[in-house]
């Protein structure tokens, strides 16, 4: 068999009970790369660095930011563009998109950003994406990263505009927050689309960690375009798809055809395991062996120049006389789903907070904790606890407890393993 | 279909989260039991234990009726219980074949001086009842000390504290 990727599912149940009414069943669909050579070509990398340098990054987190952008040009070679623009008030090209030769004059460039000013994103993207859009690359990652610790006021809707107009063209976004000040909303609106990601940084000293960690991430890229098509059989329905891995996300999902999904997945990095899970409404059956549903992925392996390629599994689904099925649940699949469950419990929390209903809201965070805290997640699920108390005490919320939570339920604050103590 | 026990929202059979409410749809399908404690006690002196209830089974209607949350304070956890006969409450121990439907070792138990077999909670006359099984570190509601093996009456948002373990009681 030739290189590839796999799929691999797992049902939250081995058999169903026999019935005339409609049930429900997780599964969760893992990918593996299959006989690729173990040092894939890297692709060109062209990145552009978006970096907020106003007033309130001035000390620790710009000389922090200053140091990882320098780290960065050490990772990269020849073969990789570099870009850096800044934002205050207004936005400037400090170091226009440019391979990466003179790495002294590059990191000489970096070294001289001074903070002052405001916080005007939308300019800084802008500019940006006019940058990184000047590299003609045929093939490889392009990527803006944005690191922001303020608010921006009055342009976030041209913000998640411009991220739209670049993922749109095959640019990703990864949106970084770091304190307590930015707004979360705005960010994780950026990146919700392929090809991009929003990380909390709850410490300056996690900067050049997180910085390495995007660029390693985006170097070990080997698979893009990656696409998925669910067709279930009559009778059932894609209830939703997930992301669960690396890092949950909702997967938005468009019934394209009768009973056939569509979902774009984007790139894949193999720094990372990739895992979704669905739910699936199975249609009454009676005993035997079905089959429930076709996944067919298509994507492409730029390092070896194939494209268009193709990996599909039929799931069939075991029916028994209801009597003689266990109920048992693959505790895999219960644990994602755990994860899962939580994370949209928050969710509909803070809309709910929105909405005025308090108390809502803060069952709806009680039952989050008690998710998190089943899950194993004991830390974040105590967080989650002091933040309903908070919103019952009080009727507020705090900014770090709301970013903690939205973060940290999707998996994604960095410094959060050396932070155990908290 | 069925109904959570805990917002009574029809769920798809084969629903493991409540897609309302976010509640465990099989919370009331326990692997632990009391009988265990039966055997120890090695009398009819205390009240009856539950039993495995199959959870997919579609829920009666009135399970809300027997529905109450302990909620722990320091970890957050939210422990939902059906109340059908009478709930043990301790610490989980193996060795000595005790298996509580309440087991607070998870949530420090041990250090905050949860006996195994701590209290037990019941039902009567439609209201819930909370006995204190002669615990080395005792029983409180709302800070009053229970006397041993007196059974008494538990209202939604008391504060109940087993040892120094403090928990939340809400009815659903």
């Amino acid at each position: 068999m030739g290189p590839g990727i796999q799929l691999r599912s797992t049902l939250s149940r081995s058999a169903l009970g026999e019935s005339n009414e409609q049930q429900l069943i997780y599964v969760l669909l893992e990918m593996s790369a299959q006989g690729l050579p173990t040092t894939l070509p890297k692709l060109p990398l062209n990145l552009c660095l978006v970096i907020d340098r106003s007033s309130s990054m001035r000390g620790e987190r710009l000389m922090q930011v200053k140091e990882a952008a320098q780290r960065i040009v050490d990772q990269l070679s020849e073969e990789d563009y570099f870009g850096l623009v800044t934002f205050n008030d207004r936005a400037e090209v400090v170091v226009a998109a440019q391979r990466v030769r003179n790495k002294a004059d590059l990191k000489r460039m970096i070294g001289s950003v001074e903070a002052a000013g405001g916080t005007e994103m939308a300019t800084g993207l802008a500019l940006a994406l006019q940058e990184i859009q000047r590299p003609m690359l045929t093939r490889g990652v392009s990527r803006m990263l944005l690191l922001t610790d303020g608010r921006t006021y009055g342009d976030e809707g041209r913000c998640v505009e411009i991220a739209r107009r670049a993922q749109s063209r095959g640019i990703g976004l990864t949106a970084l927050g770091i304190g307590n000040e930015w707004n979360e909303d705005l960010l994780e609106t950026m990146a919700a689309r392929e090809n991009s990601r929003t990380q909390y940084i709850t410490s300056a000293q996690e900067i050049a960690h997180v910085f390495s960690d995007e660029v390693k991430r985006m170097h070990a890229v080997f698979a893009q375009e990656i696409a998925l098509q669910v067709d279930v059989r009559p009778g059932g329905l894609l209830r939703s798809l997930d992301r669960v891995r690396p890092f949950i996300a909702p997967m938005p999902i468009a019934e394209e055809k009768e009973r056939s999904w569509a979902a774009t997945i984007g790139e894949w990095s193999g720094t990372e395991v990739q895992a979704f899970l669905l739910e699936v409404v199975v249609p009454a059956f009676s005993a035997g062996d079905h089959p429930l549903l076709r996944l067919q992925m298509t994507y492409s392996l730029p390092g070896m120049n194939l494209h268009q390629q193709r990996a599909e599994i039929v799931l069939r689904v075991a029916v028994r006389p209801a009597d003689e099925v266990s109920y048992e649940v693959d505790a895999t699949v219960k644990h994602w789903l755990e994860r899962l469950v939580a994370y949209r419990l928050q969710a509909s929390a803070w809309q709910h907070v929105e909405d005025g209903r308090l108390e809502e809201a803060t069952r709806r965070l009680q039952m989050a904790g008690t998710r998190l805290f089943e899950a194993g997640e004991v830390d974040l699920a105590r967080t989650v606890q002091e933040e309903a108390t908070r919103l019952l005490r009080s009727g507020q919320t705090s900014a770090e407890g709301r970013k903690r939570i939205k973060y940290g339920t999707r998996g994604l604050v960095a410094g959060s393993e050396n932070e155990r103590e908290v | 279909m069925q109904r959570c026990p805990n917002c009574n929202v029809e769920q798809f059979d084969g629903t493991i989260f409540c897609a309302d409410c976010g509640a465990g749809m099989q919370a009331v399908q326990r692997r632990e039991t009391t009988t265990a404690l039966n055997k120890a006690s090695g009398s009819g002196s205390l009240p009856n234990v539950v039993e495995d209830t199959a959870t997919i089974t579609p829920v009666a209607s009135d399970a809300r009726m027997h529905q109450i949350v302990l909620v722990v304070i320091n970890s957050g956890r939210r422990i939902e219980v059906d109340v059908r006969a009478a709930i043990l409450v301790g610490r989980k121990d193996h060795t000595r074949g005790i298996f509580p439907d309440i087991d607070l070792g998870l949530d420090g138990g041990y250090d905050a001086g949860v006996s195994r077999k701590h209290a037990i909670i019941s039902t009567r006359d439609g209201g819930y009842m909370l006995e204190d099984l002669a615990s080395a570190n005792g029983t409180f509601i709302n800070g009053r000390k229970l006397a041993a093996q007196t059974p008494t009456a538990l209202h939604n948002g008391d504060e109940v504290k087993f040892g120094t373990l403090i928990l939340r009681y809400e009815e659903h």
